[in-house]
């Protein structure tokens, strides 16, 4: 066994290193081998021995893939969407996780403890009857429609996370804007948002990167005319016999490049806004 | 029961240098106190002896092993932190007895072990608890427990009464001074509480960024302190410091300070080089008095601060501040003219450039 | 009172400002009903959105409805298909299955998390990129994950295929979703792929709340890593773990979305859970009855689950 405290350190750092690297590699491999296939020849995918480096670097998948299948659209259809499940979370979840995070009424902990219990239900529980009521009010297979369905388990969480934002500024600000003049609304909007201004945008890319990628509720909500999402485009491409590996790549790296990159962006202050939930929860 | 050698020991982060050559020899059954304000190096030096942390340079030497290279758990050494540092999800019962469980002791041994610790420290009563469910000084007996359970060698202490209030920290002062008394092993103490060093210490070590500026034991620190520094950080309150030129007329010595001179028979120091020269005088409060003497010094009142047992005058001489430690009956009025005289043997002579004594 | 505190607000100064939509918001805000206000846009909202559907929900499972029969539809049939779920045999083999799904990938998923966590927590350098590749999986939608192996381990273009060739760990190209044996563990594998982030980043906040001393005086006390890892760190992320644990079942016994794009449960209802059968009674049997019944029990089972873990470790707790 390691004598001194210094040798048994150096083996655990190592060991420590090992297990990352190793995880890194794993975590990330996949992407980079659909990223080298995106920009194979079909010839170099679907071939008898395996090729790893691209012989010929090709981007026809991706042209493939933008001309014929309405991918553009699709991509689209999820801007929408995104936007508005983050506009309406951001409008009425602000000033909810505000209340959750400043007052303390009746009820409180046991309202807090329904927005979570709400995440319970089985999504498909809830499809069916979302899919009778979206028909009804004519909100099947339209943005709108699938942004309010999305905010279903989409809220809760955002009101979560941001209240943990919101705990974290000090409550001192606003009793001073007050003394000063301001009101509650004013106190509000004036001091508290602008301070948790950082977990505000952690938040909405969370949510934001939760409701790009979703598949379930899309796949049922919406239909090819109206505003069918990239995932579901994606996941049809798969046909029963021959699956075009290349544009299926070429469509997962575009439309995984704008979760990256908000990904590696917010991820600091995201990741301290979740633990900070949590630890608290 | 070991004896402590630091020699030349340092310790730098990077470029930082956070210890500087620091030397020290604890005698058996002493208590080393590193005293020194904040980012001074004193719980670094402390980490280092324990053995969380690696020295730069400079040897460890516990009784008559150099351990430089040896695990903490076998140093047989024990600590107790500021934070006691109990583990949360244990009782107290295996809390206390955790190391002995962690070096395979039978169970009888340990068990009578964790019993005599627990008496000893009057919380036989708390054994099945959690520490949550703890007060601050039950949780303090008990990271002691803990420490002393295992007979260590040397017992390090690391600010243990800073989490406490004012009252329980008098409490546990003794407590820590009645242990030592009885157990007889070595210690060593960080604090930045100066009033727990002068009680507690066999000997104190000053500490400033880094560098020790005083090893004595307590009196010698109180009564002839090395520098400036430890003058000013030693005492309540802190030593008046008062500027002026030495002057010699003959055989006596006296301190020019402005228009003023203040004769200093019986001063202990040997200052001939500094005569003419500036020096500072570094006077305690509690060498005034009010009757008469050799030494005087006059101003005017400018602050009284009656404290119950005393009266704090704070006097304007020539335009420099000094804090008087009078008795309760004096009760001089704002602006009036004082003259007090002083027991000039107690004065200290510091060079003020560097700051040391001369 | 309301009243007195409107009141103390300045009196408009002019007419503009009477009717100024901000400045009436302000003084609404300083009455006693704000904080419901502000809880009720999404109050609404989640009543409107999941409340409603879920009674609906659990309403239909009392009632026969298939949308591909003509007549017949919105009857109340009470308990018929809970009954006929008893006897129903794929009902019992979804139960196992989702039983064995959801066992083995959380077990990988909390170890490989909080290895991965315990790693990071010690903040060698180079962590914080080393982090943000690690995390990444979770980030990536169920589509492209589920994509991405289904290449990767194509019988007969897959990489991961090659590879154990290579190695000499396979003897030839394997079809790990076609067969029956290997379908379930393959599909398991890329679940765990997928979530496992999810755990570390819970265990890494937990870790970050567990006083460094506490370590330090174990060293001394002579407690080495795998007895701190045991007696300190696992008991004091105990609530974490199980606040991860609960909400990593749920995710996994509510959405059948990796399984429906990886293998539909096949082959052959080796990789049927619960979830999966709900669905496609709904949507490919048209048997909304059904469907709902099946899904009204998911939700029981978890209500169950979670409160049983929740006793259980409150339990151990003291």
């Amino acid at each position: 066994m390691a004598q001194t405290r210094s040798s048994s350190n150096l083996i655990w750092n190592l060991l420590s290193y090992a297990v990352l690297i190793f995880l890194a590699l794993l975590s990330v491999g996949p992407l980079l081998w659909m990223l080298l296939t995106s920009f194979k020849v079909d010839d170099d995918i679907v071939t008898r021995t395996m090729v790893y480096l691209p012989t010929r670097f090709t981007l026809e998948s991706y042209i493939k893939l933008w001309n014929q299948s309405g991918y553009p659209a699709l991509v689209i259809n999820s801007l929408v969407t995104t936007t508005m499940t983050v506009a309406i979370c951001l409008f009425t979840g602000t000033i909810a996780s505000y209340a959750f995070s400043r007052y303390n009424f009746p009820g409180r902990t046991s309202l807090m403890l329904g927005y979570l219990v709400v995440r319970m239900f089985p999504a498909v529980l809830m499809i069916i009857p979302l899919f009778i009521v979206m028909r009804t009010l004519g909100l099947f297979d339209t943005s709108l429609g699938l942004a309010v369905a999305y905010t279903s388990f989409l809220l809760p969480l955002f009101v979560w996370m941001l209240k943990g934002f919101f705990d974290a500024a000090p409550k001192e600000l606003e009793s001073a804007a007050r003394i000063d003049g301001s009101t509650r609304l004013g106190a509000m909007f004036r001091i508290v948002i602008p301070i948790a201004r950082n977990g505000l945008v952690a938040t909405c890319v969370f949510v934001a990167i939760a409701a790009w990628n979703e598949y379930l509720f899309a796949l049922m909500l919406t239909s090819s005319t109206g505003s069918r999402t990239w995932p579901v485009g994606l996941q049809l491409m798969v046909g029963e016999f021959q699956l075009p590996w290349g544009m299926l790549a070429a469509g997962g790296i575009i439309s995984i490049l704008p979760v990256i990159v908000l990904f590696a962006l917010v991820q600091r202050v995201m990741v301290a806004g979740i633990t900070a939930g949590a630890v608290k929860g | 029961m070991a004896t402590l050698s630091i020699k030349g020991v340092r310790k730098s982060f990077g470029t930082v240098e956070v210890l500087t050559n620091i030397d020290i020899e604890l005698e058996d059954g002493g208590f080393l106190v590193l005293l020194g304000p904040s980012g001074c190096g004193k719980s670094t030096l402390l980490s280092i002896i324990a053995g969380l942390e690696p020295s730069s340079g400079g040897d460890i030497i516990i009784g008559e092993r150099n351990v430089n290279d040896v695990h903490p758990k076998d140093r047989n050494i024990a600590m107790v932190f500021q934070s006691y540092a109990l583990y949360p999800t244990m009782a107290v019962r295996r809390n206390i007895g955790f190391g002995l469980e962690m070096r395979k002791v039978p169970t009888a041994e340990r068990e009578a072990a964790i019993q005599r610790a627990a008496e000893l420290l009057q919380i036989e009563h708390l054994l099945d608890r959690k520490p949550g469910q703890l007060s601050g000084g039950q949780r303090q007996r008990v990271a002691m427990g803990r420490a002393i359970v295992r007979n260590p060698d040397l017992f390090l202490f690391d600010e243990p009464l800073s989490n406490l209030d004012a009252k329980l920290r008098v409490e546990m002062r003794t407590e820590i001074k009645r242990l030592h008394d009885r157990l007889g092993t070595s210690i060593v103490y960080v604090t930045h509480d100066q009033i727990e060093a002068m009680t507690l210490g066999t000997k104190v070590a000053v500490m400033k960024s880094g560098v020790i500026q005083q090893i004595a034991d307590p009196q010698t620190i109180y009564e002839k302190p090395a520098n400036m520094f430890v003058a000013g950080f030693i005492g309540s309150p802190t030593m008046n410091f008062l500027r002026g030129t030495l002057e010699r007329s003959g055989e006596t010595l006296g301190l020019r300070h402005g228009d003023a001179l203040l004769s200093l028979p019986g001063l202990e120091q040997d200052v001939n080089a500094y005569a003419g020269k500036k020096v500072v005088a570094g006077i305690r409060p509690e060498s005034f008095h009010s009757g008469a003497g050799e030494g005087t010094l006059s101003g005017t009142v400018d602050v009284v601060e009656p404290t119950g047992p005393d009266t704090m005058v704070i006097l304007s001489v020539g335009g420099q501040l000094l804090t008087a430690r009078l008795g309760s009956r004096d009760r001089p009025k704002l602006g009036d003219a004082m003259t007090l005289a002083l027991d000039t043997a107690a004065i200290n002579l510091f060079d003020p450039d560097s700051g040391d004594r001369i | 009172m309301s009243r007195a505190s409107v009141a103390a607000l300045p009196p408009p100064r002019s007419t503009w400002d009477a009717i100024n939509p901000l400045r009436l918001l302000g003084e609404l805000s300083e009455t006693r009903y704000w904080m419901y206000l502000l809880l009720l846009p999404s109050a609404l909202l989640i009543t409107a959105i999941v409340l409603f559907p879920t009674v609906y929900g659990f309403q239909l499972s009392f009632t026969e409805m298939r949308l591909n029969r003509p007549v017949g539809n919105g009857a109340f049939v009470a308990f018929k298909h809970y009954a006929r779920m008893l006897s129903d045999p794929i009902f019992w083999l979804s139960l196992r299955n989702t039983a064995v799904w959801v066992t083995f990938s959380i077990l990988i998923e909390f170890l490989v998390g909080l290895v991965a966590a315990l790693a990071l927590n010690r903040n060698l350098p180079g962590s914080k990129v080393l982090a943000v590749l690690i995390l990444l999986p979770y980030f990536l939608p169920n589509v492209v994950a589920g994509n991405m192996w289904a290449l990767m381990l194509d019988s007969r273009v897959g990489v991961v295929n090659d590879i154990l060739v290579n190695i000499r760990l396979l003897e030839g190209y394997k079809a790990w979703f076609a067969d029956p044996n290997t379908a379930m563990a393959t599909a398991i594998f890329v679940e765990a792929w997928h979530s496992f982030p999810f755990f570390t980043l819970l265990i890494m906040a937990g870790l970050k709340g567990i006083p460094s001393d506490l370590y330090k005086a174990a060293e001394i006390d002579g407690a080495g890593v795998f007895a701190q890892l045991r007696l300190i760190t696992l008991p004091m992320l105990r609530t974490i773990i199980a606040a991860a644990v609960i909400l990593r079942v749920i995710g996994l016994v509510n959405s059948p979305d990796l399984l429906l794009i990886l293998t539909q449960g096949g082959p052959g209802r080796s990789t049927q859970v619960l979830s999966l059968y709900a669905f496609q009674n709904a949507y490919q049997d048209f048997n909304f009855g059904y469907s709902g019944a099946l899904s009204v029990v998911m939700f029981l089972l978890l209500m169950l689950f979670a409160w049983a873990y929740i006793r259980l470790s409150k339990v151990n707790q003291d």
